[in-house]
């Protein structure tokens, strides 16, 4: 859907986006990670028509039209991080207005809009003024707005941000409702556990570069060099010690009294299979877990610490 | 066929119509207007019965009309600047102005669309003003299209401030920067173009040459011709230059209406520049355009 091609954006002697490539897949939800001045909220402006990219390409759903043209501005929906509102404006009003600014009909927007609005729960604030509105209202309602002329992909500058916990698990439902129905999205957030747990996939930056990007799960192996799993025995240690060391793929980490803790490349199949060895041969298990990594811990390792 | 509003255009019109802003500047307009149109009534009776004066009252109040005239002149040529200087500047501190910017709209229809909200926002005040106007007609005998031309006039002076309000609120981060910037501009447009002529007439002392054609785009000549016209068919460069006083293009200018109409279209022309470089500078692929953001709020 979205593909960024060696974009680097440049204020005279500063490199705010250094050679960043990046491919997000149709239906995916993407979370855009970093600390402050990694480049994030630069490079979805860049994609957005917002900002002229010193070098580098950007093409959205396969269509070759530049960025800030008009065909390319039709298949995005930008969410920006601040709403910004007018005075004496209802929300009716509001959507209207944008609608026309797409070129779209008075009818096909007041029709859109009932149904848009169903979809973030605000129906019955059509007719209320948007300045009167709570920040996570106008922030759902912005979404809604950028959805009017349905875009292929849409994008969020942190959506999140200044939104009490009530308001943000709303953005949350409604951000996996539209993933869920196919849409595209990208998010750039500072809430790294509420990225986890609605994003299939991620890219981290730090100092304009893009450091990984992909599935998270994918992620976490490929920096842990494998599954870390947790087995706890109450007898049989050597044994399990013999048996584990003689299998490819699995390393030994540390021995305690009654847990130990491997790590194995393998798939779950073969993880099962191994577990089941273990207590064929005698050795007698209370437990074993995986270990599931944080976005949290994974951003720290790596932004070296530097982030948020 | 179905005419297709500016979305702008209907947005600002909306709000405007629903905030006090509007209701008070158009009670401050008729006010001043009634104050002008007053003062001058009692200034014409007063010479009417003065010992140099014929009598005749009828004489003199025919000049009511360009007294309301450039008053209301001078009324929009002041707050057109105030109206439109914030008007993308105001998006920008609003940061309604990126969204904007994403949509389907091109830079120019956003800067059209603040410029016509202006014209129509003037306009209200001017059609208001029409029944104080109408006084000077009922009793200083004009002729009705005298009014429409100066509604002519009236709207080509608002687009003309308006772009250049536009402008300054293109290049202008604040509001206040871009009103500050507008007045600038006008004492440029309105003053300054005077100096070379009066320089060259002054100190060079071989008439003020073609430095004359500067005034083209001068709306206080320009108003100077209309007035003439109206009041009295004739222009006041006709009259007063020699050949050799003028150069030749402005001598072949000043003759008849030519000035006028001629001064109309470069006025108008030199909105249109300001209006496409407001675009150009509002338009975020220009290079130009960009700076560095700074840190989140």
């Amino acid at each position: 859907m979205l593909y960024i091609n060696d974009l680097t954006k440049k204020y005279g002697a500063f490199t705010a986006v250094n050679h960043l490539s990046l491919h997000i897949p149709e239906g995916d939800l993407f979370g855009f990670v970093g600390p402050n001045g990694a480049g994030k909220t630069t490079t979805i402006r860049i994609v957005c028509g917002l900002l002229r990219a010193s070098s580098g390409q950007v093409r959205i759903g396969g269509t070759s039209a530049p960025v800030g043209s008009r065909e390319m501005k039709r298949l995005i929906g930008y969410v920006p991080d601040f709403f910004g509102v007018y005075d004496n404006l209802k929300v009716r009003e509001y959507m209207d207005m944008y609608g026309s600014m797409y070129g779209m009909h008075s009818r096909d927007i007041a029709k859109l809009t009932d149904d848009l609005l169903e979809l973030v729960n605000l129906s019955d604030k059509k007719e209320v003024y948007v300045d009167t509105l709570s920040r996570g209202m106008k922030q759902r309602l912005c979404v809604a707005r950028a959805l009017l002329h349905n875009p292929k992909l849409l994008i969020l500058d942190e959506p999140s941000s200044g939104l009490d916990p009530r308001a943000r698990v709303e953005m949350k439902e409604l951000l996996m409702n539209l993933h869920s129905m196919g849409k595209t999205i990208v998010i750039s957030s500072h809430i790294l556990s509420e990225l986890s747990e609605m994003c299939t996939s991620i890219g981290i930056m730090n100092s304009g570069q893009l450091i990984t990007a992909g599935r998270i799960e994918d992620i976490m192996q490929q920096l842990s060099g494998g599954k870390r799993i947790h087995i706890r025995l109450v007898s049989g240690m050597e044994t399990a010690v013999r048996i584990l060391k003689e299998q490819a793929g699995t390393v030994v980490e540390s021995v305690r009294e009654n847990e130990m803790i491997i790590t194995n490349q393998g798939t779950d199949e073969q993880i099962s299979a191994l577990i089941g060895c273990l207590i064929q041969n005698q050795v007698v298990l209370t437990g074993f877990y995986r270990e599931e990594g944080s976005l949290e811990s994974l951003f720290m390792q790596l932004t070296g610490g530097g982030g948020q | 066929m179905r005419v297709r509003w500016n979305p702008i255009v209907k947005k600002d019109l909306q709000i405007a119509a629903r905030s006090m802003r509007i209701s008070w500047g158009l009670f401050a307009y008729e006010a001043v207007l009634t104050m002008t149109f007053l003062l001058a009534l009692a200034v014409i009776q007063q010479q009417t019965g003065s010992f140099y004066s014929d009598g005749n009252v009828y004489h003199h109040l025919i000049y009511l009309f360009p007294v309301l005239a450039i008053a209301q002149v001078c009324i929009v040529t002041l707050i057109v600047p105030v109206i439109t200087a914030s008007s993308i500047s105001g998006e920008k501190e609003r940061q309604t102005f990126d969204i904007m910017l994403t949509t389907c709209m091109s830079p120019f229809s956003i800067v059209l669309g603040k410029v016509v909200s202006a014209v129509i926002h003037i306009l209200f005040y001017v059609v208001g003003g029409l029944p104080i106007m109408a006084l000077s007609f009922v009793v200083g005998g004009m002729d009705w299209s005298n009014l429409f031309y100066f509604i002519l006039t009236i709207v080509l002076l608002s687009v003309f401030s308006g772009s250049i309000g536009i402008f300054c609120s293109s290049v202008c981060r604040k509001s206040i920067s871009a009103v500050v910037l507008s007045y600038v501009f006008y004492f440029v447009i309105f003053v300054l173009t005077f100096i070379p002529a009066i320089i060259k007439g002054l100190f060079v002392n071989k008439g003020a040459g073609e430095t004359m054609l500067l005034w083209l785009v001068n709306p206080i000549i320009f108003f100077e011709e209309f007035f003439m016209q109206i009041m009295s068919g004739e222009s006041l460069f006709a009259g007063n230059f020699e050949k050799g006083d003028v150069g030749f293009l402005t001598f072949q200018l000043a003759r008849g209406k030519t000035w006028m109409f001629v001064s109309g279209a470069c006025i108008l022309l030199l909105s249109v520049l300001f209006l496409l470089a407001a675009a150009w500078k509002v338009n975020p692929m220009h290079t130009s355009s960009v700076r560095r953001p700074g840190k989140k709020k």
